[in-house]
């Protein structure tokens, strides 16, 4: 059961040319981890904004679990979708992580027990468990990306977008990421990950989504996605660094190291 | 519109040609003079000037645009004011129902609209024809200090830049549910969330780019070479120093009884 | 026998910004070679980018903050020259390629010819130096259009042949591609090695384990201020410390968790190398 849905959709923005040449952008996504992957100017972050409503489509529907964006308020779909920017320096502005990572949800006027359940969950989950009461700017930027993340979680939704939530953050963080969304996608619900990281896509995204210049060119498992060579090197992506030493070994495509393990027979 | 702020429009007129200074001192004077000159004739002259200047500069259409836009409004309004409330009222002229159009406000309108008119056209007659990066140039060749002219240069990229930063902090936190339009209590509840983001990014790119321009050796003092040479004249030094002098011996004018 | 005296060195450097309660970096003792290509790497908050400012004397000059030991870069003690004075021999290039574009020109051309016109460099020398330092970053076609119509990976770019432009003996570089796309890092990274085999030296930091390996025949780890391992990429990341504290690329942890045996490959080729030979 599809929970995103876009059909046919065109954007421009002003002045500029269309995003998503004819016939429009059409996609399905369902529960589980996607990332969404392609160069810059792809059309990714507009797709994202599209999801949430801060653009609405010239043309096309989207629609997000069964909400009509284009007839739906932003503030409405923020009850649905949970979306973390790529620049956490352009949301934190409470005193605390605790107030920050509980606005969303107190400005959707969720109850009290419901603000107070979110945000705990959330707060563990990031491993913010103990820095509650610290000011957001005294952090360093990995963790302030992880404040950033944990207020998109606080309220619960049901949809959850990333933007690019592995720059700047080392080994033992992006492992907590990966944790992360495969707990999401264990709870149900969607998660997609707009990233260059192809190492975490293999890691820790069952489906991948490949945009090339506003077109769909390949939506469908991690692990076939870098299979076309010529795809690949046409979307200015590369593959999982695991897979580069795959080939070399002929032992196929494989896109995680526990696949490459197993490949190996170890 | 490509990078910055900037009313340039693109030109090979003379007036696009000449020195900075000159058309700066043309614009000033030109205002001053509207602004002093006794009677409506002198200011339509001047006015008819400066509009020759523009057509001249090859901008004429793009002047009206954006010159009436600005000019109707409140010429309309003047005149509608003015020409019924102002205590000097005499002369009938017409009667709208119950408003009555006097001849003494009608003029005062009309002789503040031109001048006006004359500040609108000038401006713009200097805007479209200058660069802005030639502005702050003419001016560092004549001994302003180069962190000065590195202000004027960049305020008109950094501007953009800054609004270009409201919008993502005001993207980042719609999408977390805050509501940015509507009643005043609304934007008043948004005002925090959006302004200290702004205030905060804008201080850590502000040192930013001052490590930047250290690393680059601004500030360093060395003797400032010219960037680049303006065409400058003789004819463009007299008629600066005409114009220079044309305003305080306008106000003498005027003060001696001019009328 | 000529002795080359060496273009960087830290002598048991500690600093500390204003008002912190601890130091950044704590008794770095480090010589840099010229003509060497450095790397350094460590997780977040280990010092790594300010060891890059106190090479280029940001820190104390433009911080304040409290510095200990010495600092010597091209023979001259950081204390003793400003970072402006710096700035006609070393370059630092930062993350955020859109704080490094000076905001003041309208070309790129212009922008890149900022650095020698501030140095009061001649007017033929500038246009000489701009359009060799476009060349090499290979945005030469880009030279009419305005910087703010360039994309992130572009506006790198141009901040490095600003940087260029002076002619730098010594190149910094902070994480200079975390937030490009693998294209723009790519572009940089050609250019590096390009820098690299002209003598330049140069000092990076970055997070991209297995590039640096790639890339740097010296690596320096840091964590919580001290350098905990500091030679070839090899060496360094078979280190158990190192494992720990700042972590290992992908190549490694398959080696490790192959059980392939000691020393594991750091590389790509080396990698394969060793596993062709465990499948055989």
């Amino acid at each position: 059961m599809p929970e995103i849905r876009l059909e046919d959709v065109r954007f421009a923005y002003p002045g500029g040319v269309d995003v998503y040449p004819e016939p429009g952008l059409t996609l399905a996504l369902g529960d589980g981890v996607t990332a969404l992957v392609g160069e810059n100017g792809a059309g990714k972050t507009t797709l994202t904004k599209l999801l949430i409503g801060l653009l609405r489509p010239r043309a096309g529907s989207v629609t997000v679990q069964g909400e009509d964006v284009a007839k739906a308020t932003v503030a409405a779909m923020a009850r649905i979708v949970g979306y973390s920017f790529q620049n956490p320096d352009d949301q934190l502005f409470e005193r605390t992580v605790r107030a920050e990572v509980s606005f969303g949800p107190r400005v959707l006027r969720k109850p009290v027990a419901e603000v107070e359940r979110g945000v705990a969950w959330a707060l563990e989950a990031c491993g913010l468990k103990g820095r509650e009461e610290v000011h957001p700017h005294d952090l360093g930027l990995s963790e302030r990306k992880w404040v950033a993340i944990a207020s998109a979680l606080a309220g619960e939704p049901q949809v959850v977008v990333l933007d690019e939530p592995t720059l700047g953050q080392d080994y033992p963080s992006r492992e907590r990421l990966r944790s992360l969304v495969a707990q999401l996608a264990d709870m149900g619900r969607t998660v997609l990950v707009v990233t260059h990281d192809m190492d975490f896509v293999g890691e820790a995204c069952s489906s991948t989504v490949v945009l090339s210049e506003g077109a769909v060119r390949y939506a469908g498992p991690t692990a076939a996605a870098f299979a076309d060579r010529d795809l690949v090197e046409e979307a200015g992506i590369e593959p999982p660094h695991v897979t580069s030493l795959a080939r070399r070994l002929g032992l196929g495509d494989a896109v995680s190291e526990r696949a490459f393990l197993a490949a190996l027979g170890r | 519109m490509a990078g910055g702020l900037s009313l340039y429009a693109e030109g090979t007129s003379l007036l696009h040609r000449a020195h900075p200074l000159t058309k700066g001192v043309l614009t000033l004077s030109a205002i001053a003079l509207a602004f002093i000159a006794p009677s409506l004739w002198w200011v339509v002259g001047i006015l008819v000037v400066l509009l020759a200047l523009v057509t001249a500069a090859g901008v004429l259409r793009r002047f009206f645009a954006v010159a009436l836009a600005i000019l109707l409004p409140i010429t309309l309004l003047l005149l509608a004011v003015q020409g019924f409330a102002n205590p000097l009222n005499r002369t009938v002229v017409f009667a709208l129902g119950p408003i009555v159009y006097y001849r003494e406000g009608l003029a005062f309108a009309a002789l503040a609209a031109l001048r006006i008119a004359c500040l609108v056209s000038a401006t713009f007659l200097f805007s479209f024809t200058t660069r802005p990066a030639d502005i702050a140039e003419a001016l560092m060749q004549r001994g302003l200090s180069p962190r000065m002219g590195y202000v004027v240069q960049s305020a008109l990229q950094i501007i953009p830049q800054t609004l270009e930063m409201a919008g993502r902090i005001q993207d980042a936190q719609r999408a977390r549910g805050l509501e940015t339009q509507g009643s005043l209590p609304r934007r008043a509840r948004a005002y925090l969330p959006l302004m200290l983001p702004l205030v905060l990014s804008s201080l850590v790119a502000t040192q930013e780019r001052a490590m930047a321009l250290e690393v680059r050796g601004f500030g360093l003092k060395v003797k400032r070479i010219a960037r680049y040479e303006f065409f400058d004249s003789t004819l463009q030094r007299a008629l600066r120093w005409a114009l220079a002098l044309a305003v305080p011996g306008a106000i003498v004018a005027r003060v001696a009884g001019w009328r | 026998m000529e002795v080359t005296r060496p273009a960087l060195v830290f002598d048991r450097v500690g600093y500390a910004y204003q008002e912190a309660p601890r130091e950044a970096v704590s008794d770095i003792s480090l010589t840099i070679a010229e003509g060497e290509w450095v790397g350094v790497t460590g997780p977040t908050n280990a010092g790594k980018s300010t060891l890059c400012l106190l090479a280029m004397g940001l820190a104390p000059h433009f911080f304040g903050g409290r510095l200990k030991g010495g600092v010597t870069v091209l023979g001259k003690d950081s204390r003793q020259v400003s970072v402006i004075e710096r700035s006609a021999e070393v370059g630092l290039l930062f993350q955020n390629p859109f704080t490094q574009v000076s905001g003041a020109r309208e070309r790129v051309d212009d922008e890149v010819a900022f650095g020698p016109e501030c140095h009061g460099v001649a007017r033929p020398e500038v246009e000489a130096r701009v359009a060799e330092a476009m060349e090499r970053v290979g945005i030469a076609h880009l030279a009419a259009r305005h910087p703010m119509d360039l994309s992130g990976g572009q506006l790198q770019r141009l901040a490095l042949a600003g940087l260029l432009a002076m002619r730098p003996a010594v190149l910094l570089l902070d994480e200079p591609t975390s937030q490009l796309d693998p294209a723009g890092a790519a572009a940089i990274f050609d250019v590096l090695a390009g820098l690299h085999q002209r003598g330049t030296t140069i000092l990076m930091v970055e997070h991209r384990l297995e590039r640096l390996c790639e890339l740097c025949p010296r690596v320096v780890a840091m964590a919580a201020g001290r350098v905990i391992a500091d030679g070839p990429p090899d060496e360094v990341f078979n280190r158990e410390a190192v494992q720990e504290r700042v972590g290992i690329p992908v190549f490694t942890r398959l080696a490790r968790d192959g059980a392939l045996p000691r020393p594991w490959p750091v590389r790509v080729g080396d990698a394969a190398t060793a596993f062709a030979k465990s499948i055989a």
